[in-house]
C-alpha cells in the first residue's frame, strides 16, 4: 500500500486497493479472560479462585470470574501468571482449579479443588481493556545501572533502545481517523475471530495513543498468537496477536494507510528518570528503529522491537488470506470510536515531595586528603552518619559513612583518600523521595548524596529524613 | 570451524605466560572470549580458528603445560520453535551473536557468542537456555 500511493497518489489507490491488512503481535498487558466454571454440587458461590495458584476475581457471579494477564503465580513468582494460564487453556492443558467461599443458604459449599480443560467450561472468552496501542514511546536509559521495565531491559548510559507496536502494520495507525474501525468491527485476534467492543482504556486519540477494547472466543484461539511471557524483574503478561482489515472506503483512508514507517514518528523516552513525564532523549521513525540502530548522543545504540515485526507481517497475511476465501468478512462499525479523549493523569490528595523539598541542605563535608581523625571528630560532634567527600569546586568526589571510620581506626588507615568510597549512589533535587526511597533499598545504604548535573553537591538525603517524611504523612 | 576452549588455572599456574608461549609454538590464533583470572588462578574461555590437527596440538600443548581443557560444544541454544521472534534480546547482546535477520526473525551465531548470559533472562518465553561451563 504504502509503494502504491507513492508512486501513483492515493485517488488512485483508492480506486486500486480495496483493503489493507494490518497486524501487531506484542505484550498486551491490560488482556485477560471471563471463565464460567458451571456449578458443583453441592454449589459455591466463589468468593476467591485460584488457576494453577494465580488468583482470578470473582466478584461477579457464582461461578464467573476474570483472570488477567499481569496476575503472578502465588508460588512461581515471575515465571508464571495470568498470561500462562490463558496460553495453557489454549493449548487445552488441565489447569488445577481451588476455589474458597464463605457459604450461604443456597449455595452452602465452603471450598473446591479440581482440574479443567477448556472443555470443561462453559465459556472462555478473552475480553480485554486495552490492546493495539496506535504508537507507543520507545524507550531508553540515562542511568548509570542496568533497570527492568515493562518496556524490558534497559542497559545503563543509553546502552540499548527498545520499542514496541509495529509501526506500518499497525491496525490504529492505518485509519487514524477511525473511519473504518469501531464498536462492531471483526477482527483477528489469537489466531480467531472476534471484535471490538469499545474505546480502550487510556484511548488518547489526539495524541496518537488510541486504543481499542477487544473480545473473542478464547477456545478457539491458536497458542502461535496467544503466549504467556514473563518481562524480566518486571512481571508476567500475554502476547496477543491482533490484527484488523482497513477496508479503502475513500482517497483520505488511501493516504492514511499509504504512511510509510519512515514518516511514522515516535518519542525515545528516558526511564532512567521515574516520573510519569519521562523525558524526550530524541524523536524518531520507526524506520530507523526497525533498522536495529539508532543514534543516540553521537553513538550508534541497538535496538530492540519487544513485539514481532515477523508474525506482525504473519497477521496480516493469515487475515488477507481469510478475506480472499470468504472465510473473514469485513463489518461496518455501529458506532465510531471517539476522537476527542485525553488521557488524564490521577488525581491525588497531595503531590509527592521531590528530594528538595526536604533534604538536608547544611552538609558538613570534607577532602581527600583530609586525615581519618579529623573526619571521626566531625561526624562525632554533629552527629552525622555520613560525610560526603568533595574537591574545590564542591563537586563530589566520594563518601565516608561513620562505618568507614570505624573500621580505617581499627585498620590504622590515616587518610580518607584511602578508606573513601568513590562509587557513589546520588539523587538529584528534582527526583521524588519514593525514587529514593527504592535506590537505599536496593543498594542497602541508609542515605545519599544530593548533586546537579554536573556532580556539585547541593545536599543529603538519609533514611532518617524520609522517617520523618512518612510520620508526617500518616497524620 | 571456530572451537572453543575452557582453559582453567591452578593457582601455581596463574603467573606463567602459558598462553602466550602457545600461541608462539603453535602459531595459531587465539581469541579470548571471556576471562577472569587472578593471582588465584581461574579461567579464560578462547576461540581457536584453524584446521583440526593443528587445534588439536594446541589443546594438548595446553595439557601439557598443566592448563585444564575443556572444550565447549555448545553452551547456548535458541528454541526455534518457542521463540516468538520479538527480539528483546538482540539489543542487549554485547558481541552481535544475537541479530535479527531482513525478515525479522531472530538468529543466534553461538561463534560469536561469550556466555554472558545477559539474554537468557531477557527472553519472555524462555526460549534461549545456557549450559554452565
Amino acid at each position: 500500500m504504502v509503494e502504491i500511493v507513492r508512486e501513483r497518489g492515493e485517488i488512485e489507490a483508492a480506486k486500486e486497493v480495496d483493503v489493507v491488512t494490518t497486524g501487531t503481535f506484542g505484550a498486551m498487558c491490560s488482556s485477560g479472560a471471563w471463565l464460567n466454571f458451571g456449578h458443583s454440587d453441592p454449589p459455591i458461590k466463589m468468593q476467591r479462585v485460584w488457576l494453577n495458584d494465580v488468583e482470578a476475581y470473582t466478584g461477579v457471579a457464582a461461578v464467573d470470574a476474570y483472570i488477567g494477564a499481569a496476575q503472578l503465580s502465588e508460588t512461581r513468582g515471575l515465571e508464571y501468571g495470568g498470561g500462562h494460564v490463558i496460553e495453557d487453556i489454549v493449548r487445552g492443558k488441565e489447569i488445577e482449579v481451588r476455589a474458597t467461599a464463605y457459604g450461604t443458604d443456597c449455595y452452602p459449599r465452603r471450598e473446591i479443588e479440581t482440574t479443567i480443560t477448556k472443555d470443561d467450561l462453559n465459556q472462555a472468552v478473552l475480553c480485554n481493556p486495552r490492546n493495539a496501542y496506535q504508537k507507543y514511546d520507545a524507550a531508553t536509559n540515562s542511568g548509570d545501572e542496568t533497570i527492568y521495565t515493562y518496556m524490558g531491559t534497559l542497559l545503563p548510559n543509553f546502552g540499548n533502545v527498545t520499542f514496541s507496536g509495529s509501526g506500518v502494520l499497525s491496525p490504529l495507525n492505518n485509519d487514524p481517523n477511525y473511519e473504518t474501525i469501531g464498536v462492531g468491527t471483526r477482527i483477528f485476534i489469537g489466531g480467531t475471530q472476534g471484535y471490538i467492543f469499545w474505546e480502550g482504556t487510556q484511548h488518547a486519540p489526539t495524541k496518537g495513543f488510541g486504543t481499542i477494547m477487544t473480545v473473542g472466543d478464547l477456545k478457539k484461539m491458536n497458542p502461535r498468537y496467544v503466549r504467556g511471557a514473563t518481562i524480566e524483574k518486571y512481571g508476567v503478561s500475554l502476547y496477543l496477536g491482533i490484527g484488523i482489515p482497513i477496508p479503502i472506503l475513500n482517497e483520505r483512508i488511501a493516504k492514511t494507510a499509504g504512511v510509510g514507517d519512515e514518516n511514522i514518528t515516535t518519542n525515545i523516552l528516558d526511564y532512567g528518570v521515574p516520573r510519569r513525564d519521562r523525558p524526550i532523549v530524541r524523536k524518531v521513525t520507526y524506520a530507523e528503529l526497525k533498522s536495529g540502530k539508532v543514534e543516540i548522543n553521537g553513538a550508534e545504540t541497538p535496538v530492540s522491537p519487544l513485539s514481532s515485526i515477523k508474525r506482525a507481517r504473519e497477521i496480516a497475511t493469515v487475515l488477507k488470506e481469510w478475506i480472499e476465501r470468504g472465510e473473514f468478512l469485513l463489518s461496518q462499525p455501529v458506532e465510531r470510536l471517539p476522537r476527542d479523549r485525553e488521557f488524564k493523569p490521577m488525581k491525588q490528595p497531595f503531590a509527592v515531595p521531590l528530594v528538595r523539598d526536604i533534604m538536608t541542605r547544611e552538609v558538613v563535608t570534607a577532602r581527600a586528603d583530609s586525615s581519618v581523625e579529623s573526619a571521626a571528630k566531625i561526624l562525632a560532634e554533629k552527629g552525622f552518619d555520613h560525610l560526603p567527600i568533595v574537591d574545590e569546586e564542591n563537586k563530589l568526589v566520594g563518601i565516608v559513612t561513620s562505618w568507614d571510620i570505624a573500621v580505617a581506626v581499627g585498620k590504622g588507615k590515616k587518610k580518607l583518600s584511602d578508606i573513601l568510597t568513590s562509587k557513589v549512589v546520588t539523587a538529584s533535587e528534582d527526583e521524588p523521595v519514593d525514587s529514593v526511597a527504592r535506590k537505599l533499598e536496593k543498594h542497602k545504604i541508609s542515605g545519599v548524596p544530593v548533586v546537579d548535573s554536573k556532580k556539585k553537591l547541593k545536599g543529603m538525603l538519609t533514611s532518617e529524613d524520609l522517617s520523618k517524611l512518612i510520620g508526617r504523612r500518616r497524620r | 570451524m571456530t572451537r572453543k576452549v575452557l582453559l582453567r588455572y591452578s593457582r601455581d599456574k596463574a603467573e606463567e605466560p602459558i598462553l602466550a608461549s602457545v600461541i608462539r609454538q603453535t602459531d595459531v590464533p587465539i581469541n579470548i572470549l571471556h576471562a577472569d583470572l587472578g593471582a588465584k588462578g581461574g579461567e579464560i574461555l578462547i576461540a581457536i580458528d584453524a584446521p583440526e590437527d593443528k587445534v588439536e596440538k594446541t589443546i594438548s600443548l595446553f595439557r601439557e603445560l598443566g592448563i585444564g581443557v575443556e572444550e565447549i560444544k555448545k553452551a547456548i541454544e535458541l528454541d526455534k520453535d518457542a521463540c516468538i521472534e520479538c527480539g528483546a534480546c538482540v539489543s542487549l547482546c554485547p558481541t552481535g551473536a544475537l541479530s535479527l535477520t531482513k525478515d525479522y526473525s531472530v538468529e543466534l551465531v553461538e561463534d560469536k557468542c561469550v556466555y554472558c548470559e545477559i539474554c537468557v533472562p531477557s527472553c519472555p518465553v524462555r526460549a534461549l537456555k545456557l549450559r554452565k561451563f
